[in-house]
């Protein structure tokens, strides 16, 4: 199945500066291929859902955009530096933010110590050794203000494993945020998730464009990701073969073929 | 009066010991289990030191400290790139390796005869070979060792630790290095344990190979796994219980003596066996894959 650009070059951004690119990325895994040559560009406060049929490498992307997985071949550069080879936690603290799609939180934690894991990530390790710094006080201070936001400030003393799906989801987010992350990965945000809570996570997601952070979602909801993102791209066998915007996606007779061979009408 | 100062003395090498294995265990999830091979280590280090060449005690406790902290850099850089489970039995491996060495090295460790005559300190002074000022020095080390320990427990290097241990994608998206962090856990504790070897050293005044046995990692697991992996005050509290409580109540069972001592073994093994079976989900908790 060949590529197709609803409108310009695939896997190109609109926005004037770039802060992701994959070139040529390929990579395999036990000798198969499960990314096949994947060139894209992501502008810098870009929302870019990624869509595709179970197996088709959206997870498998997310894993080589963080460093879970180095590419085989090809290159990624973030903020004009490449980070191919870079391992997770450097990539991380360049700003590149996951949300898993099973949630990585760290259960045993209240949702307070959650957050400040998070911050605390962001300076100096020595710095936490001094008891005298009041760095700890300002740190709950950010940590409680950014749980506010989710309103999630009420459970701050609670386990996080005592958290609703949802609210796992959010504060997976808002810590990632607490991190300092400028690209946030979120992979199926609302997988799970109940109504109530997805219109959060939407609210969330919006707030975070509004703050200039540039998001890639996985998520196989079109009605719902199309709320916020303003490009989306869909994989195939780990190809790109669609890159356009959401309604042009929608209209494109070529996303019936991926997910049902053509047959009926796209229910995504 | 002596008998208690003994068991105040052991009180204060096992609270190190065990609060070392703590960090590596109870924190950072990390099942080592040559953590009695960095004791000996320790041990056999002071009892070179002070023996061969006449160093002084504190030259000799950090000398110690920083040869099993040396020792836990070259485990960890081998072993700690191995998963979890191949990672315990790397670090079992490495503890019978050590075990080799203290019996088959005879030339410098005298093999199964120990080192005998490892001079207690005279500082300022006082004759620590009054078990009475031997016990208040050992408090202070203990204190001093428990304060550090108190404050890496309650510092953001032990919470990055415990988020490693209960999810290592999601800490290393949160700029946590697995392999810095957990090679950094297990210097630290080896330090810990160091310490206490140098400290068992000096109180005997004698080292050999049988200190060292699996019995006694049985026993600091044990110790660990009581007092509630990654609680200060519970390791404290359990390594009271197990160390000076439990024999102590043994010693009023009518056995024979030469029954008492295995059955105390027998006993710290059972407890182990049903915590773990109890708490095996929070011990051991499975990683998610990506």
């Amino acid at each position: 199945m060949g590529s197709e650009k609803v409108n310009g070059a695939i896997g190109q951004t609109s926005k004037d500066k770039e802060l992701l690119v994959l070139s040529n990325v390929s990579l395999s895994i036990s000798g198969l291929e499960i990314l096949k040559d994947i060139s894209l560009v992501v502008g810098e406060g870009e929302t870019v859902g990624i869509i595709g049929p179970n197996g088709s490498g959206k997870t498998t992307l997310f894993n080589c955009l963080s460093g879970f997985h180095l590419a085989s071949k090809g290159s990624l550069s973030f903020r004009g530096e490449n980070i191919t080879s870079l391992k997770p936690s450097d990539r991380a603290r360049r700003g590149i933010g996951r949300v898993f799609q099973s949630p990585g939180i760290f259960r045993e934690m209240t949702v307070l110590e959650n957050m400040v894991t998070a911050i605390e990530g962001r300076y100096p390790l020595f710095r936490t050794f001094v008891p005298w710094a009041n760095i700890h006080s300002s740190i709950k201070g950010e940590a409680m203000s950014l749980l506010r936001e989710v309103t999630l400030e009420s459970k701050a003393l609670h386990k996080a494993a005592s958290l609703s799906g949802g609210q796992l989801r959010l504060l997976e987010i808002v810590r990632a945020l607490g991190f300092g992350a400028e690209l946030l990965l979120l992979d199926e945000p609302t997988a799970g998730v109940s109504p109530k809570m997805k219109e959060q996570v939407s609210t969330l997601i919006e707030r975070l464009r509004s703050m200039g952070k540039t998001i890639i979602a996985i998520e196989h909801d079109i009605e719902f990701i199309q709320l916020f993102c303003e490009r989306i791209v869909v994989l195939d066998s780990g190809r790109v073969v669609m890159d356009g915007s959401p309604s042009e996606i929608r209209k494109s007779s070529q996303l019936q073929e991926i997910y049902f061979g053509g047959a009926r009408e796209p229910r995504v | 009066m002596d008998y208690l100062y003994h068991l105040g003395v052991l009180f204060c090498i096992y609270v190190i010991l065990a609060q070392g294995f703590n960090l590596v265990f109870g924190i950072a999830g990390l099942f080592n289990l040559a953590h009695v091979a960095t004791y000996a280590i320790g041990a056999y280090t002071t009892a070179l030191l002070a023996v061969e060449l006449e160093v002084g005690f504190f030259q000799c406790i950090i000398a110690s400290s920083l040869m099993a902290g040396l020792l836990a850099l070259i485990i960890g850089g081998i072993s700690l790139r191995l998963a979890t489970d191949y990672f315990a039995i790397g670090s079992l491996a490495f503890s019978a390796v050590v075990s080799a060495l203290l019996i088959n090295w005879r030339s410098l460790t005298r093999g199964v005869l120990g080192i005998p005559g490892i001079p207690r300190p005279e500082l300022l002074g006082i004759d620590f070979n009054q078990l009475s000022n031997f016990l208040w020095l050992s408090a202070i080390i203990t204190l001093l060792a428990l304060s550090s320990f108190w404050l890496i427990c309650n510092s953001s290097f032990a919470r990055s630790l415990k988020a490693l241990a209960q999810s290592e994608h999601a800490a290393q998206t949160l700029g946590r290095d697995v392999a810095r962090y957990r090679t950094w856990a297990f210097f630290i504790s080896s330090l810990y344990a160091g310490l206490a070897g140098a400290l068992f050293s000096y109180y005997l005044n004698y080292v050999d190979p049988s200190s060292f046995s699996l019995a006694e990692m049985v026993l600091v697991l044990t110790i660990v796994v009581v007092g509630r992996p990654g609680s200060f005050l519970g390791v404290c509290l359990s390594t009271f219980v197990l160390v000076v409580l439990l024999p102590e109540g043994l010693r009023f069972v009518p056995l024979e003596a030469s029954v008492l001592g295995p059955l105390r073994q027998f006993l710290n093994a059972l407890l182990l066996l049903v915590l773990i079976f109890i708490n095996r989900a929070r011990l051991f908790p499975t990683q998610r894959a990506v």
